[in-house]
């Protein structure tokens, strides 16, 4: 059984918290010392070049280019998923082209398929990237939302078709306030495969963005630098998510 | 949908112009695909027809189904690593209060924020191009879903039923294995069907660039010749693939299981 923990249990917890990072650090420390730079640089050295880094025009630049295609993949994501889940939702016979073709394709389709397709098809570009991020985000939303949808209390519905008759209506102002918490969750998964996974398309087919810096850095064992860069990645998906998806949360809790 | 459980007999004949609608659609792609492909050049688009040949030939050599085989080894590995190490962090956290801040707080969190393209790249610089990369990379990716769900599943135990459980014997080794374990079935289950499901996109980018077998190794020396139809072929037996087991293996297994243990 989980004890519930007193102050002092709790205190003592944070203080073991927190050690497990310096011992981590302090590992890293005392390994980096007995290894070349290429292989495993010190925490200090990647720390330096992650200051470094954050006054590099160039750098920051490239960072601003990667979140915005972030940015554009999650919302076109989100409308196409959506769309997609509502069409199925709505329109019965439709349901089975959404449900047992378009979702498990899409849901099973190696991520790294669509990088090397849209490096095949499109020129090295926003385009390109844009693509593939889309591509590999819409399963998760679309599942989500769906998942939204079965969970409308129909009686809730019922009450509104007694209201009008007026489908728009309903759909403007019932069905799509009750699928904001399925859309939110559905914002948080694909942001955080947008940075952990769907920066794959920026390996294969970008000039510019995080993950061509990091194949960049790789290439030219330069690992100091590959390590900032995905420090820089932690430091971006953890503010994403406390400044903006954890308070929209608690905004538009489930209800 | 509850509705469908008691829909008349009618209703039961609509199911049939869904499904037929579903198979239309089908055609139409490929018809689509098709009439794509005899503008398009083979390198960008290859019809149907060579891709389904190739599919073919996928499944009758030896070669091709080597690197099926070296994929399944991959993510069976990085499945049963990071599974062993997520659940017995989630076990530590819920056993030692001291540690769950850490655990719960420090250490999952990082790991679930590291992205996966750099444990990949990063470990191809630490052990080159091996199986043992591609392994690596995918199980410190994956640890942190074990450790999430299993977490999850640790903290909807029945207090009740722990209780009882401790009426009868206060070794925590026995009731672990009789009481906690059996009642976490329902969730290493669906653990390890997410995890099947992530297992395959990180194994493909892991292989591609860090293996010298499997599915991904196969997609790359295709892209260096320009063989599309190849790495066409290759996308759609994985889609297949992945959705067969889920569909037909994973998810009856999960399905059969919760019933058991949920009921």
């Amino acid at each position: 059984m989980r004890a519930e923990q007193t102050s002092t249990e709790r205190v003592a917890a944070r203080l073991i918290g927190e050690g497990v990072v310096v011992l981590a650090l302090l590992a890293w420390w005392l390994s980096a010392r007995h290894l070349p730079e290429f292989i495993l640089p010190g925490p200090v050295a990647v720390g330096r070049r992650l200051v470094e880094l954050a006054v590099t025009p160039e750098f920051l630049w490239n960072v601003l280019v990667s979140s915005w295609r972030v940015l554009v993949a999650i919302a076109a994501a989100l409308f196409i998923g959506g769309a997609l889940a509502l069409l199925a939702y709505g329109v019965p016979w439709l349901a089975d082209i959404v449900d047992a073709r378009i979702a498990p394709v899409l849901n099973s389709f190696p991520s790294i398929g669509w990088a090397i397709l849209a490096a095949i098809w499109f020129d090295p570009g926003d385009f390109g990237v844009i693509f593939v991020e889309v591509a590999i985000l819409i399963p998760f939303c679309l599942i989500n939302i769906a998942e939204g949808l079965r969970n409308i209390d129909r009686e809730l519905l019922e009450m509104g078709q007694s209201f009008t008759r007026n489908r728009a209506r309903i759909l403007w102002r019932l069905t799509l306030p009750l699928l904001v918490p399925y859309g939110l969750s559905a914002t948080r998964i694909a942001y955080g495969i947008a940075w952990k996974i769907a920066l794959v398309a920026e390996l294969l087919g970008a000039p510019s963005g995080i993950g061509y810096l990091m194949l960049r850095a790789q290439t030219a064992a330069d690992s100091t630098t590959f390590l900032a860069t995905c420090f820089v990645i932690v430091l971006l998906f953890v503010a994403g998510e406390r400044l903006v998806i954890v308070p929209l949360e608690r905004r538009f809790a489930r209800r | 949908m509850n509705a469908s459980r008691t829909a008349p007999l009618w209703q039961a004949g609509a199911l049939a112009p869904r499904k037929l609608v579903a198979h239309l659609f089908t055609l139409a792609f490929l018809a689509a695909w098709g009439a794509a492909s005899l503008v398009a050049p083979s390198y960008l688009l290859p019809s149907p027809l060579q891709v389904a040949q190739r599919l073919w030939l996928f499944v009758t050599s030896a070669r091709d189904l080597g690197h099926l085989g070296s994929s399944l080894f991959h993510v069976a590995a990085a499945i049963t690593i990071s599974f062993t190490v997520g659940a017995l962090l989630a076990l530590i956290a819920y056993y030692v209060p001291a540690l769950r801040l850490a655990i719960e707080r420090r250490i999952g969190p990082f790991l679930n924020s590291f992205s996966a393209i750099g444990w990949t790249l990063l470990s191809i610089m630490w052990f080159g191009v091996s199986p043992l990369t591609v392994v690596f990379a995918i199980s410190v990716v994956l640890v942190p879903f074990a450790l999430v769900n299993m977490s999850a599943g640790l903290a909807d135990l029945d207090a009740e039923i722990i209780e009882m459980a401790q009426s009868f014997t206060r070794r925590r080794g026995r009731m672990l294995l009789r009481v906690v374990v059996p009642s976490l079935y329902p969730f290493i289950f669906a653990t390890l069907r997410i995890m099947f499901g992530v297992a395959w996109k990180v194994t493909l980018t892991a292989e591609l660039f860090g293996g010298n077998n499997g599915l991904g190794y196969m997609i790359n020396l295709a892209r260096q010749e320009f063989d599309t139809t190849t790495i066409f072929a290759a996308i759609i037996f994985i889609i297949a693939f992945v959705h067969g087991v889920d569909r037909y293996v994973l998810g009856p297994l999960q399905a059969s299981v919760s019933r058991h243990y949920a009921g």
